[in-house]
């Protein structure tokens, strides 16, 4: 039986689309179920790209993904006016699906970035960053930033480094008879005249106890 | 009626509402803060409206990026078009002065010199000033930051400085009690930063003034040449959602919402006071940008005042030198590399320190422009001129210098199209003679000005040099807008003093 040119030509296309949505789509892993706003695509995107950026092991020990960059940038771009949340995640997808286009270098490098190797997920990041085109750099930086704040919150991170933030006692002055907690009711301003106390003391240095959210969680 | 009974918070507000005063202000920042105590103090009726929430000690955010989302105007992500540089406002009671690490500089008298040869300005000096900037130091108890909280991170630049003949000074700050947590930028938990919502707000309270947060003023109402008072909605603490609407009636309309929102409130109020159609334009900013230095000790960089030293010694060659701290994510961000690299890199950060130059850049100007439709956020256009590239270039090497002579083991200078690490001064020398494109550099710039510029000519200034509008005799404006050019230092300081000496003004009038 001869077969006509535009079955052909119809089951390449359809060859093509199932190829275009097993590579831009297909085989990402469930997103946690505490995610707010980004979708597993997103968020395995940022696991790739924060495990590339920060690997596991070295002076600080935590992987992106293990010092929670991906569900960070989640809380983050829930955070942000919805306008630059879009903008978050647009950025998201261009790096992702930008390796169909312009592929990674070495073997299988036209996959998106999540399915690379992490040679290869490496050199696709060096080369946005080292671009001598200033809005690629700039796509990359704004990126990086992303991943960097989200890894640079978590207390392993900020603990390793002698960043995390200590403790300090917050003296009562005479704002805090005027003014409640943002959302709260006046009512729920706690202090009174006699609440007042004196400002200042010791320099905080490193010797000083961690603030209660940033201490070894006890084993 | 109670002090708390006179601020306002969102929960207040029940219904639409109209009120009246003898004098409006709006923006509770350094310039509004001043002005709305001065004249509250000389028992002017006065109404003090910000668009922000208060922000209690338990409302801060230790986590730098969170910590913008909320205190910033679109969560810290502001930036212009044109040569891209990112640029803050915040949205809080007080304004910038919360999130600000409290720097106070008295421009040198030649600053002033610029302004008024090129400006039509007669008033407008370091004698004339004096008096203001004394009165507002003596209020916020404005000194020198002690050695006692410098840390290493500030002591370090003194000691690159001294050893090259540069001088330098501890930065005068509106601190009491500083405990050198580094934490200005997310809100001072030890309550030693006299920012205007502990400092100035509150003594405006006392004399009398209501205070009403979380309300946006859309328009300045105007009739027969004459301000009549402001009219806006409330808005929701963080989503911006708008309900009740409120009119406040006045004989006197102070606009003090900053450089970047004044222009747009007088736009969406049918291009008010621009007969010279200066309104939103020359945009002036200080770009900065920061060089990291890595010690062969620790330099424990998250410990000291959030930035203690300064250098103004090449403030006429057009940039000044400063310490500097931030989240540490904010600064983690200029470590370069990928994987391993970038992870041995990061071993370097408890031995680093950050120094940044901002820089003055009289041609490199902008626009501030309104949206359509709603949105009160501005659309800001801004573009590096050739001619001012150089001087950032100079003031990296003149940082790389003091890296090198304090004692630094290398230097990350961040610049795009150079070695990520430098060793030497030799290896730095590049940073001298390069000849660098604006888009090399990563600046940043939260010092923005001019928008709403003075001049003693009404056809090329939208105020006078007392802040009064040319058009509107008892509208005024007081916020950094106003500066006909750049301050060439941290602008805060001048700002006031402009506020105080405009305050005197206003109050002869109502």
């Amino acid at each position: 039986m001869p077969v006509s040119w535009s079955a052909i030509g119809t089951l390449a296309a359809v060859a093509l689309g199932a190829w275009a949505v097993r590579r831009v789509w297909w085989g990402y892993p469930p997103a946690p179920p505490d995610a707010k706003v980004l979708s597993r695509r997103e968020i395995a995107f940022l696991a790739a790209a924060a495990d590339a950026t920060y690997p596991s092991g070295g002076p600080v020990p935590p992987s992106g993904s293990e010092a929670g960059v991906p569900s960070y940038a989640d809380r983050y771009v829930a955070a942000v006016p919805p306008g630059t949340g879009l903008l978050m995640r647009l950025l998201f997808f261009l790096v992702e699906h930008a390796t169909l286009a312009f592929p990674a270098p070495g073997r299988g490098g036209r996959r998106r970035f999540s399915s690379l190797s992490p040679d290869q997920r490496g050199a696709v990041l060096e080369a946005w960053g080292t671009s001598s085109w200033f809005p690629r750099r700039l796509v990359f930086s704004s990126l990086r930033a992303i991943l960097t704040m989200g890894y640079f919150a978590d207390p392993v991170v900020l603990r390793a480094l002698d960043l995390a933030p200590r403790a300090i006692e917050t003296p009562v002055v005479e704002a805090d008879l005027l003014y409640p907690p943002i959302g709260a009711p006046r009512d729920a301003i706690r202090h009174r005249p006699g609440d007042l106390s004196p400002i200042g003391g010791a320099p905080v240095g490193p010797g000083a106890p961690l603030h209660p959210a940033y201490r070894e969680p006890a084993s | 009626m109670s002090a708390k009974g006179q601020v306002r918070v969102f929960s207040d507000y029940q219904r639409d509402f109209v009120e009246s005063a003898d004098v409006v202000v709006v923006g509770s920042g350094p310039s509004g803060a001043v002005v709305a105590y001065e004249l509250a103090a000389l028992g002017r009726q006065v109404v003090l409206l910000e668009e922000g929430p208060p922000f209690t000690p338990d409302d801060f955010e230790l986590d730098g990026a969170f910590s913008m989302a909320r205190t910033m105007r679109e969560a810290g992500l502001r930036t212009t078009r044109g040569t891209v540089i990112p640029t803050m406002q915040a949205i809080a009671l007080g304004g910038g002065s919360l999130v600000n690490s409290a720097i106070c500089v008295r421009p040198p008298e030649f600053v002033f010199e610029g302004w008024r040869e090129h400006f039509e300005l007669r008033q407008t000096g370091r004698k004339e000033l004096d008096p203001h900037f004394d009165a507002v130091e003596a209020f916020l108890g404005i000194a020198p930051t002690p050695d006692e909280v410098q840390g290493q991170r500030n002591l370090l630049f003194r000691d690159g400085c001294d050893a090259l003949g540069i001088d330098s000074e501890p930065i005068a700050r509106n601190v009491k009690g500083c405990r050198g947590s580094g934490e200005c930028f997310t809100g001072c938990r030890a309550r030693a930063k006299q920012s205007m919502d502990i400092s100035y707000v509150p003594a405006a309270i006392r004399s009398g003034a209501k205070v009403l947060t979380s309300v946006q003023v859309q328009e300045v109402r105007a009739e027969n040449g004459r301000a009549t008072g402001v009219q806006g909605q409330v808005v929701e603490p963080f989503t911006g959602r708008r309900s009740h609407r409120f009119r406040i009636d006045a004989r006197a309309v102070v606009l003090a919402a900053g450089c970047m929102a004044t222009p747009v409130i007088l736009q969406k109020s049918g291009n008010l006071a621009n007969r010279s159609g200066q309104v939103g334009q020359n945009l002036q900013f200080h770009p900065g940008l920061a060089v990291l230095g890595v010690f062969p000790d620790r330099v424990h960089p998250g410990f000291g005042a959030t930035q203690g030293y300064q250098s103004l010694h090449f403030l006429r060659e057009g940039f000044k030198l400063e310490t500097l701290w931030a989240p540490a994510a904010v600064l983690a961000v200029r470590f370069p590399g990928f994987g391993q690299d970038l992870k041995r890199r990061l071993a370097d950060v408890p031995y680093s320190a950050n120094w940044d130059a901002i820089a003055s850049c009289h041609r490199s100007l902008g626009r501030v422009r309104a949206r359509r439709g709603p949105s009160m956020d501005p659309i800001l256009s801004w573009h590096f001129h050739p001619e001012d590239v150089p001087t950032v270039g100079r003031a990296l090497w003149e940082i790389a210098r003091i890296f090198f002579a304090a004692g630094a083991r290398k230097i990350l200078p961040g610049v795009h199209g150079v070695a990520e690490e430098m060793h030497s001064l030799e290896e730095a020398e590049v940073l001298r003679t390069r000849a660098f494109k604006a888009t090399d550099f990563v600046t940043a710039s939260n010092h923005a000005f001019c928008s709403t510029r003075m001049h003693g000519d009404p056809a090329r200034g939208v105020v006078d040099e007392l802040g009064r509008s040319h058009d509107l005799p008892n509208l005024y404006v007081v916020d950094t807008g106003i500066f006909p050019r750049c301050s060439s230092v941290n602008p805060m300081l001048t700002a006031m003093a402009l506020a105080h000496r405009s305050s005197g003004v206003i109050a002869d009038q109502v």
